[in-house]
Parts: C-alpha cells; structure tokens; sequence
C-alpha cells in the first residue's frame, strides 16, 4: 500500500469520524460508497471537502469523472497524484 | 393539566444511574466538570458517528425509555441553547472564509436531533423541536399535554443542554454542565401543572441572566427521584406549579 493510500484511509477515518475503524479494515480497491465500507451522500460532500484542504487543489462536483474518482481509496489516490502533478 | 411521569432518566457527568440520582437529590451537590459522555453504544459506529454530544446525551435518556415501550412514540424535543458547539465551528469558518463542512452544516439545525432519532428508530411518529425560554422544560410538557389529549396513549419529552463553547459566556449563564432529561408521560392525574401571571421582576434584565444554582430541570428529577410532591418554577411573568397528587 503507497504512503498516499495510507494517508487517503486515515483521512477518510478522521474527516468522517469512523471511531471503530482503522486504515487496515479499509481496502484499497473496497467500494467506499453504497456496498464495502457504507458511506452516503453527506459522505461523499465531507471527503470531496477534506481531500481538497488537505490537497490543495479545487474538485469540480458536476464533473462525469468525479464519482469515478472516488469510488475506492485505489482510485482516489491516482486522482489526488494526477491533481498534485497538473 | 394533568398527566403521569410514567417513566424518567437523566444524565449528567458522573450521574447516569436512578441510584447516581438519589444520591444526589440528598446532597444537591453541582456534579464535578468533566469531559465525559454518556454511553450509546447501543448504536452501531456508523450512525453514531455524527451524533454531536448534545443528541448523544438526548439518545442516552431517551433511548431505553422509548425501548421500553415500543414504537410508534411521538417525541417532543426541548433546548434553549441547542446546537452551540456546531454553530460555533460553523460561524468560525465563515470568519475564516474557509468553506463549511456539510455535516456541521446539515446537522446545526435545532431539529437536526429528533430528525437523527426518527431515522435510527424508525419511528415517524409526530415529533416537535422547541426552544424555550428559561421555563422551557413547562413549555415542552404543554405541547406533550396537547399530543396526548389528541389521543396519543404516551409522549417521549427530551430536554438537554450542552456546554456551550467558551465565547458565549457573556451570555449563556444558564447551563453549568452538560445534562439531559427524558420523561416518558402518559395520561393521568399523578401530576398536576398549572400556569399563572405573576407581575414581572422589576429588574428583567438582571432576572433573565440569572445564574439558577442548577438547571430547573435538575429540580424536577430531584423531585422523582426524592420523593418532593411540590415544585414552584417562576420564569419572567410566568409562575408554574407543579403538584404530584398523592395515590
């Protein structure tokens, strides 16, 4: 698992206040929304908001890829790297 | 009005047992200031996550009452100050130009915590949020006393109070420590509450920022919970009595 996986799932745990859970019960490739670890919509608003105040850089809400983006912790991290190197 | 406490618990820090409570309707002692929050591990994590402690002391009260009789239980939730700390942070980040978190935002709302309950249990029964006055606690057992007089066969009455944060000191004097109160009322005669005009104390100022020893609604569980038959609140112009008529 990549340093910035890691630092994805702990910023999923702190950001949404998942107190039972740690990095490792969170996959790389588990759905993050729906089915896998369960989130929902409020979810998703509050991870797009932190991913942007950690990484620094603006996501578009209404853009078609953004829910593929953040379908697990695997693909957010590719983004977030894209995003970085833009 | 009349009507029976069927059923009650409270919460404070350090007092969460009946025993915890007759302990300290003997001694009257303020409870000891602490970080602590009641326990409701009765929820799975993920919908307790983003119960702030305020619904958190509201669901530990109100939780084995309405358990123990069954849904569909309509609910009446009171708080004057309600979600200080949530609009606090919120407020904070408007001054910060930073952008707000959706959950704070979504979850500020006075009504935000009988909306959470209604999901977690279930239950769509009828429920209100109010924000009373320094006699809110009467207030709420008027609009319980009307959902029972339209039929309902019992009502859940929530009243609680969180620490506000340190900035509205100013002008929160009222609560002292994080409490919540939960009575479950039926109809009946076991309790009477009566309302009368009294002239208004001639300072209103200095009356409405009055600093009572302990919430009034720490009275009332002092009065289940010791066996007291009488209780006299006055808020402004108002002056409620309570009477628990002997069986």
């Amino acid at each position: 698992m990549s340093d910035l996986q890691l630092e994805i799932k702990n910023l999923i745990i702190e950001a949404l206040g998942l107190e039972d859970i740690g990095p490792d019960d969170i996959d790389a490739d588990m759905a993050l929304f729906g089915e896998g670890l369960g989130l929902d919509s409020v979810d998703a608003l509050e991870l797009g908001l932190a991913i942007q105040k950690r990484f620094g850089f603006k996501i578009d809400a209404d853009a078609k890829d953004t829910r593929k983006h953040f379908a697990n912790v695997a693909s957010l991290a590719v983004f977030v790297s894209a995003q970085q190197a833009a | 009005m009349h009507f029976s406490i069927d059923q009650w618990r409270a919460w404070a820090p350090g007092l969460e047992q009946e025993s915890d409570w007759q302990a300290w309707s003997l001694q009257s002692s303020l409870p000891a200031a602490s970080e602590s929050l009641p326990d409701v591990n009765f929820l799975p994590a993920m919908q307790r996550r983003r119960l702030s402690p305020l619904a958190r002391m509201a669901f530990s009260v109100a939780w084995p009452l309405a358990d123990a009789h069954g849904t569909p239980l309509p609910l009446v939730f009171v708080s004057r100050h309600g979600e200080t700390p949530r609009a606090f942070t919120l407020l904070s980040d408007v001054c910060a130009q930073a952008p707000l978190s959706p959950t704070q935002f979504s979850l500020s709302v006075h009504n935000a915590i009988i909306g959470q309950w209604s999901i977690m249990r279930g239950d769509t029964s009828e429920m209100t949020a109010l924000a009373g006055e320094g006699d809110g606690l009467e207030h709420a057992v008027l609009e319980a006393q009307l959902l029972l007089a339209e039929g309902a066969p019992a009502v859940l009455l929530v009243i609680a109070e969180d620490t506000p944060p340190a900035a509205y000191a100013p002008w929160i004097t009222d609560v002292p420590f994080p409490y919540a109160v939960a009575l479950l009322l039926k109809p009946g005669q076991d309790w009477q509450l009566k309302l009368q005009a009294c002239p208004p104390p001639e300072n209103a100022s200095s009356a409405d920022t009055a600093t009572a020893e302990w919430p009034h609604a720490l009275n009332l569980v002092r009065a289940l919970s010791g066996g007291v038959t009488t209780l006299e609140h006055r808020w402004r112009s108002r002056q409620w009595s309570w009477q628990q008529n002997s069986a």
